[in-house]
């Protein structure tokens, strides 16, 4: 959901991206073996808070039935089916109707939630090739309305992905699949057509076959507004631009944990500063969703005695340096940023610190891998502050000062444009801290920022990162739990390189690298987490010498809830709303 | 008169297909599709997005797409939402009572407070109450209403809390018969105040000015000269002749509250027209966009013509020839 979140005010396409690592985020799935490293991976201080915020919670005192959680939602989604509609809350708030088959904990670890185990090798789920992978459901799941849940809705709901008629955003990891068979009503048996270590991530969201008569389902269906769903509660109504109203499912197939709120309403408020300031004064429990810029606020309120939780995320989203590889999107290099000394001095000449400090209030960490997150992540710090070092290089490397400071080497002056979505003043102030950072080392930056359509638009709409228009552009990306969750690693391969004939080439940074190539393909198509763990951190120590890409800080964003409600259990992936069964209210 | 309407009403007609030309074609203009969340995601998602595209018919040339639409219009299918999958009709149907219920009681607060001021303040010029309801006036005009209603929310909402910060109804309670009533009052005061202060101000000047010339027509002394009350030769007289103008500027003031909405909706979180144009626009809805625009450029021309038609009734001497 992270992903998710964090799209607010961002670019489409940089949205949808980050929505599939989103789903991957929950997907993952290796060997359960090889995810205990993931959770802690990123910010174990942190989840330890949070865990220890839950547990005081649910201690405090008796939970009471009833009540209904009054949450603003912040961006309303045009549906709430997550196969539909790759907006935040159908996304982040699938959990509460639509529930996955498999649970990514903070610890790395994966839990079964629909299906009855999760699927390895060593207890005969998947085939020694990989190719084959057999899910067994729970024997007891009912649907919200009574009729069980069977391997046919499995079957089903790949059918309608696959329905060329229906208008699904699935996550990528289905176009893998090669045939889904059902073997008996709790079996089903999915063929890929390479080995996949993705599994996990198939079915987060299911269709009741039972509600479609064919498979070609598009927007239009009532299912793709508001699903029929397994989870603890259940979609009642919808006002648009009011309020979307859930109640609890008293058919909850989990009968230990039966919801205690009797209903959820989320009250949708366009606007983010207002949703967060009426919170901070009791109007709601919580607010979907809070990003890095609504900490401050919330920190304040909290300060000043606003009756609420604030549980942070450190580690989030970090925030990049695309510096283009290209001279104009040709396969020319670029005339200043093609110089390795130039994005070596650059990488260095950056006071990552004082922005973090000074511009962000300390609410960011610093990194240097850009295998940053997920099982996967590699302990790598960033580049230290060293413009002594920067100069020196930029120096041998021939870059000779001019009569203004800024160097030039033969005849081209470092001289470049540096771009972000426009109107998000935090970002202005640490680009001004970057462009004085980097005219000391004398390199020339002009900050022209640009609305988020101009810079992420497809290639033939002249998208200035599709068409390698541009020299540094500034963006966040890559939260996955694993790299190849929403394509994050193979961003940067060869084949994603856009041009006239591969105009949906994904990369930004028009970089080639046939070693960067094979490492990260060879960790997409194995299954031996061990072995994937150490391409990616090979894959990471290239990437941190080429430097197509600098990471500049990791953002601290974080969940909130008022003091009232009780029971509230945050996932560092997944954060308070997988455990909305447990809320309940103080009277 | 209704060979007058009928000829207005006809000649609309090629009007609004001219502007719904012009709509469509400077929709397809802006950066950016509707699919822009969509694409750039990958080659494997490609072919997902051009069964959208197909499914939305946003694979037809241009001309098709736009006779597709514009026959469905004809028909009353106004399209589907790209965003939600549901028919524009129905989504435009459902916000446009809390729109026209802001609107309308701004509308009618701005007219019940700007004529009486501005009769006030023409006949008793250079009064201190002039100077100062001038004054005000100015300052209304000029003032950011997104600035006056973040001021008002800060006031009576956070500082105070006597009024709620948004939305239409108290969700924390369920109210019911004449208590719903006042909550939604409530709710609706500062929305409202908001929009009507800038519209006040203009009409308040336009009021005043108007009743500045009547005062100084003949017929005013004259009347007065034959010893009829103040008020009737104020209200009777002189409020009925300056009203013409005023007209004019009142009704096309509706379209511009129109907009207003757009701003005092998202501000305080109402479910209406505005508020949909804006998540509409973000999202390159064409049809929704297309439809709310549409319903704008119809009001205009209907607007003018209820200004025609309350002309003939304030002043007999207009008649319109047929």
């Amino acid at each position: 959901m992270c992903g998710a979140r964090h799209g607010r005010g961002e670019a489409p396409g940089a949205r949808a991206r980050r929505r599939k690592a989103l789903t991957a985020a929950l997907a993952v799935g290796t060997f359960a073996l090889a995810l205990v490293g993931c959770g802690g991976a990123s910010g174990e201080g942190d989840g330890a808070k949070t865990d220890a915020t839950g547990t005081t919670n649910a201690v405090a005192g008796r939970p009471v039935e009833g009540g209904t959680a009054l949450i603003a939602l912040v961006q309303e989604p045009g549906g709430m089916n997550a196969l539909f509609h790759n907006q935040s809350a159908p996304l982040g708030l699938a959990v509460w109707v639509q529930e996955p088959l498999f649970l990514g904990r903070t610890d790395g670890t994966w839990e079964p939630l629909l299906a009855a185990e999760v699927p390895t090798v060593e207890n005969g789920g998947v085939t020694e090739d990989g190719l084959k992978v057999t899910y067994r459901l729970r024997p007891d799941v009912t649907w919200s309305d009574g009729e069980p849940f069977t391997a046919e809705d499995l079957e089903f709901t790949y059918d309608v992905i696959r329905n060329p008629k229906s208008t699904t955003i699935a996550p990528t990891e289905y176009n893998l699949v090669r045939a889904v068979r059902v073997v008996d009503p709790q079996t089903v048996e999915v063929t890929m057509k390479r080995p996949n270590p993705y599994y996990l991530g198939l079915f987060r969201q299911t269709l009741p076959k039972h509600k479609f008569r064919s498979s070609a389902v598009t927007t239009e269906d009532p299912q793709a507004r508001l699903p029929l769903g397994t989870g603890p509660f259940t979609y009642t109504n919808w006002e648009t631009g009011n309020k979307i109203v859930l109640e609890r499912n008293e058919a909850y197939w989990r009968s230990d944990r039966r919801p205690k709120l009797d209903g959820i309403t989320l009250r949708v408020t366009p606007d983010a500063q207002t949703a967060i300031n009426s919170f901070t004064r009791g109007e709601y429990d919580s607010v979907f969703f809070i990003t890095a810029g609504d900490m401050p606020t919330l920190r304040s309120a909290q300060e000043s005695g606003a009756a609420i939780e604030v549980s942070p995320r450190e580690g989030s989203h970090v925030e990049w340096l695309w510096l283009n590889q290209s001279d104009k999107g040709s396969d020319r290099p670029h005339r200043v940023l093609g110089d390795p000394a130039i994005r070596e001095a650059i990488d260095l000449a950056i006071d990552r610190q004082q922005i973090v400090d000074e511009v962000l209030d300390g609410l960011g960490t610093l990194t240097g891998a850009f295998v940053y997150s997920g099982f996967a992540r590699v302990d790598r710090p960033a580049a230290p502050f060293d413009p002594e070092r920067a100069n020196e290089l930029l120096d041998a490397a021939g870059w000779v000062r001019g009569d203004d400071g800024i160097r030039v080497k033969d005849g081209v002056r470092a001289s470049l444009r540096f771009q972000t979505l426009s109107g998000d003043q935090t970002r202005e102030l640490y680009q001004q801290v970057i462009q004085q950072n980097l005219e000391e080392v004398g390199i020339e930056v002009k900050i022209q920022n640009l609305p988020s359509n101009l810079i992420f638009g497809t290639y033939d709409e002249g998208g200035r990162l599709a068409r390698g228009d541009y020299d540094i552009v500034m963006s966040r990306e890559g939260l996955a739990r694993d790299p190849i969750e929403g394509g994050w690693a193979a961003m940067f391969t060869c084949a994603e390189v856009p041009g006239p004939d591969n105009k949906n080439g994904t990369s930004y940074v028009h970089w080639c690298n046939e070693e960067f190539d094979r490492l990260v393909g060879r960790a997409a198509s194995t299954l031996d987490v061990e072995e994937r763990k150490d391409l990616y951190e090979q894959a990471v120590e290239l990437f941190a010498t080429e430097r197509p890409a600098l990471p500049l800080y990791s953002s601290t964003s974080g969940y909130t809830w008022s003091t009232r409600m009780k029971g509230v259990d945050v996932d560092w992936w997944d954060g308070m709303w997988p455990s909305a069964a447990d809320w309940w209210l103080e009277r | 008169m209704t060979t007058f309407l009928v000829k207005r009403g006809l000649q609309a007609i090629p009007l609004l297909i001219g502007i719904s030309l012009l709509l469509f074609a400077m929709l397809q203009m802006t950066p950016g599709g509707p699919l822009a969340s969509s694409e750039g995601t990958g080659a494997q998602n490609a072919a997902r997005v051009e069964q959208i595209r197909e499914h939305y018919g946003l694979d037809d040339p241009l001309p098709v797409q736009y006779f597709n639409w514009a026959g469905g219009v004809a028909t009353g299918d106004w399209g589907t939402s790209f965003n939600t999958g549901r028919p524009v009709l129905t989504m435009i149907w459902e916000r446009l009572p809390n729109t026209l219920l802001l609107t309308g009681a701004a509308f009618l607060l701005a007219i019940a407070i700007a004529v009486p001021i501005g009769v006030l303040a023409a006949r008793k010029q250079y009064s201190w109450f002039d100077y100062v309801s001038s004054g005000l006036s100015f300052v209304g005009v000029a003032m950011p209403s997104f600035w006056l209603a973040l001021m008002l929310l800060f006031v009576f909402s956070y500082s105070l809390g006597w009024l709620p910060s948004g939305g239409l109804e108290d969700l924390r309670a369920d109210h019911e018969g004449f208590s719903a009533v006042i909550d939604r009052v409530r709710h609706m005061i500062l929305p409202v105040i908001v929009l009507a202060a800038v519209s006040t101000a203009q009409l308040a000047r336009y009021v005043r000015g108007a009743m500045l010339d009547v005062l100084q027509q003949d017929y005013v002394r004259t009347a007065r000269g034959s010893g009829l009350r103040e008020r009737t030769v104020i209200v009777g007289h002189a409020l009925r002749n300056a009203a013409i103008p005023v007209v004019t500027v009142a009704v096309l003031t509706i379209p511009e509250l129109f907009l207003g909405s757009v701003v005092m909706e998202t501000i305080f979180a109402i479910p209406g027209i505005g508020r949909l144009f804006v998540e509409s626009a973000n999202l390159r809805d064409y049809p929704v966009l297309l439809g709310i625009l549409m319903i704008g450029a119809a009001l205009v021309v209907v607007a003018n013509l209820v200004a025609d038609i309350v002309y003939s009734l304030l002043d007999p001497r207009i008649r319109y020839a047929s």
